[in-house]
């Protein structure tokens, strides 16, 4: 499975920074502006971590090419905060990549990072360099919740943006839906030990039990064990309707497949996690048959409103965009914005100018006009609800094809 | 499910993890005996082992969950996997004893051990870079047939890996005690100087050693593989470790505490995830070693190593 664009990535991961993208010939007057952007390239994630780079590369040039903000010329400066011992994101690394932003003068922004994990490891350097992020998929909302401003934000002001909701609304959603469509009376809940994990699956738990469902038990898996039959052997003796697993891929791969042999027909739910290209191509048919998973995001690839975009994804990078492959263009067309806007007042562009413009942001995106509450969130909270159905006629590892989208979750 | 259907069901889970546990700790029990060397490497060996096992089982047009043989190709596909995963595996150990432990075999010190350490991160990087991060799928050709006991569920792919664990054990016990080269290994764990002077060829039986060990631990990869139907290049850890404990359990050194060993940690895991929580799981194992060792420092069954001219 190596192709050309795999291996430059791993190569480029390996030497931690790969700064691509946005580097055409800049008008020699134009002042740089540099963006930049912590993705999980390397590990688990990969797939997801380079459609992401993917967006935020086309918009980027896009905005460069049009001359979006007349007298500036924008450069990505990407890394990659998968580590090979890790096998996925890795938080000491997201971390340094915060630092090696934060230390660069001509970053006054920045995307990402993709894993909540991250997030945490890297708002308290942001915030104290000032420098504001938006995330494309990271959604544990203890980073944006004015409680912990302490720990993610001491600097004071908020730095975390989001063009997604977060689990407050995913975990609890996805226990709506699970209660009120599918009928479920009794659950065992899991996650992988991950800071998005615990926090989706705790958000989920909480409202199972305020919606009458009997939690039968919780258990934390390891993500780096292979052998979950123990677990699943104990859930299929308690008699659960369903499990719900908070948490990402790397052992979701393994979590889908063993629980297709051990419990079967029960119904298994995840969240945008488990949403994955990863979990179809790791687990497969028919493993991965009749999983809910979600996504904290409205589904817009097969909208009309996205379907330039999807187009122009497709023939720059032969493979077809996801609903956070639209988040991270919108995170990149909101940083373009602020920019935008600061230059525009014929103020310079500094970073502190730059995450004013973003709190007060109303920006056309593809998911419709994007703006924030005070904290940084999303105002939107859409959460959508896909199920995994086979279809033979397409690419079994395709995202689009493969999750069937069913309906938003129900509001708490 | 019943408590005893539950208690079969774990059973039958925990054996068929202890049957790679000690596959896996039979190589590091093999050359600890006769080098006193803790064989870090083996750890990436067993992965690599099972990518061996995977591209063996491509090459027959097997791929993805959907192909299943039966009766006389199944056995042949699964026999020719078995032997070229074996052969490159314990090749693979030949070379690296060779290149990177024999020119440093009279270093005193920990430089050998260390060495290991550095051919696991090279194998387990080259597998990174040529293979890709993401989980691949395993083939599963055994046709999906469940006996049921009770409430409890036994695989064939299960029985098979059992019986396939089985034989190679048991060929490698016997292979140690009753053929001539086992016999010298044995010598050479005894005393390597005495063995020598007894006309034991000494780097024989070293190559010897880290090849059964590396093809054990192979074939260990590819169970891996046709059990949980995925591989990936971070495997070698976490089972890694728990079979150098499931070593170091039985008794460093000692071929049949090995294959214990493994057995028991495989049911520790098991029965820890039943009966407490899975988050548990190395908490105990780990907790059981310590005490084992307090108490019976060479292990369940005594540890065999080389003594000190």
């Amino acid at each position: 499975m190596l192709n050309r664009r795999r291996a430059a990535q791993l190569i480029a991961s390996a030497s931690a920074v790969a700064a691509i993208g946005g580097t055409r010939a800049a008008s020699a007057a134009d002042k740089i502006i540099k963006i930049g952007a912590d993705l999980s390239l390397t590990g688990a994630d990969a797939q997801g971590a380079s459609r992401v780079k993917n967006a935020i590369t086309m918009a980027v040039n896009a905005a460069n090419d049009g001359h979006a903000v007349p007298g500036y010329t924008f450069e990505l400066m990407i890394l990659d905060d998968g580590t090979a011992t890790a096998g996925q994101y890795d938080p000491a690394q997201a971390a340094t990549n915060a630092r090696k932003m934060v230390s660069d003068p001509l970053v006054v922004a920045a995307i990402g990072p993709q894993m909540s994990g991250a997030g945490k490891a890297m708002t308290p350097i942001l915030s104290q360099g000032g420098l504001s992020t938006i995330t494309p998929s990271s959604t544990n909302p203890d980073i944006t919740n004015p409680k912990f401003a302490a720990q993610y934000r001491p600097a004071g002001k908020p730095i975390y943006f989001r063009t997604v909701t977060t689990d407050a609304f995913q975990g609890p959603n996805m226990a709506n839906f699970f209660a009120e469509v599918l009928k479920v009376k009794k659950v065992y809940v899991l996650d992988d030990s991950g800071a998005f994990g615990v926090g989706v699956a705790d958000a989920f738990e909480a409202q199972a039990k305020k919606k009458g469902m009997e939690v039968l038990g919780r258990d934390r898996l390891d993500p780096k064990a292979a052998d979950y039959t123990a677990i699943l052997t104990k859930i299929k003796s308690l008699n659960a309707e369903a499990f719900y697993y908070g948490g990402v891929s790397q052992a979701g791969v393994k979590l889908a497949k063993q629980a297709y042999d051990i419990v079967p027909t029960m119904i298994k739910g995840g969240p945008d996690g488990m949403t994955s290209a990863d979990l179809l191509s790791g687990a497969g048919f028919p493993a991965v048959e009749g999983w809910y998973t979600t996504i904290a995001a409205p589904h817009l690839v097969d909208d009309t409103k996205a379907a330039e975009f999807v187009k122009t994804f497709k023939g720059l990078f032969g493979t077809a965009p996801d609903d956070y492959s639209i988040t991270a263009y919108d995170a990149a067309l909101v940083v373009i914005d602020a920019v935008k806007r600061v230059a525009a007042t014929g103020k310079p562009v500094t970073r502190e100018a730059v995450t004013d413009a973003m709190l007060t942001a109303k920006v056309p995106t593809i998911q419709g006009v994007v703006s924030f509450d005070a904290n940084g969130d999303l105002a939107d909270r859409t959460v959508s609800v896909f199920h995994i159905q086979k279809d033979p006629s397409k690419p079994l590892d395709d995202v689009s094809a493969q999750y069937k989208y069913l309906q938003v979750a129900p509001q708490s | 499910m019943t408590f005893a259907d539950l208690l079969l069901q774990q059973t039958i889970n925990g054996l068929s993890l202890g049957a790679m546990y000690a596959l896996l700790a039979l190589g590091f029990t093999l050359v600890y005996g006769i080098l006193e060397l803790i064989n870090f490497s083996h750890f990436n060996v067993f992965m690599v082992g099972s990518f061996v096992g995977l591209w063996v089982l491509q090459q027959f047009g097997l791929s993805g969950q959907e192909i299943v043989l039966a009766g006389l190709p199944l056995v042949g596909v699964l026999l020719a996997a078995f032997v070229v995963t074996m052969g490159v595996s314990g090749g693979i150990g030949v070379a690296i004893e060779r290149l990177c432990l024999r020119p440093l075999r009279n270093v005193k010190g920990p430089a050998a051990m260390i060495t290991t350490i550095g051919v696991s991160y090279i194998l387990f990087n080259i597998v990174l870079l040529t293979v890709g991060a993401d989980s691949k799928n395993y083939p599963n050709p055994v046709p999906a047939i469940h006996y049921h006991i009770g409430g409890a569920v036994l695989d064939l792919r299960v029985i098979l890996i059992w019986i396939v664990a089985t034989i190679l054990m048991l060929g490698l016990y016997f292979f140690v005690q009753r053929s001539r080269l086992g016999k010298a290994m044995r010598a050479t764990a005894q005393d390597a100087e005495a063995a020598r002077m007894m006309g034991v060829e000494v780097d024989k039986v070293i190559i010897m050693a880290f090849f059964l060990g590396s093809a054990l631990a192979g074939a260990g990869g590819m169970i891996f593989g046709l059990y949980y139907n995925f591989t990936s290049f971070l495997i070698g850890f976490t089972a890694g470790l728990r079979a150098f404990t499931a070593a170091v359990l039985g008794g460093i050194g000692n071929v049949p505490g090995a294959m214990v060993g493994g057995i028991l940690i495989g049911l520790i895991e098991a029965m820890s995830a039943q009966f407490l929580a899975t988050a548990w799981t190395d908490v105990i194992i780990f907790s059981i070693l310590v005490l084992v060792l307090v108490f019976k420092p060479s292990g369940l069954f005594g540890r065999i190593a080389p003594t000190k001219s």
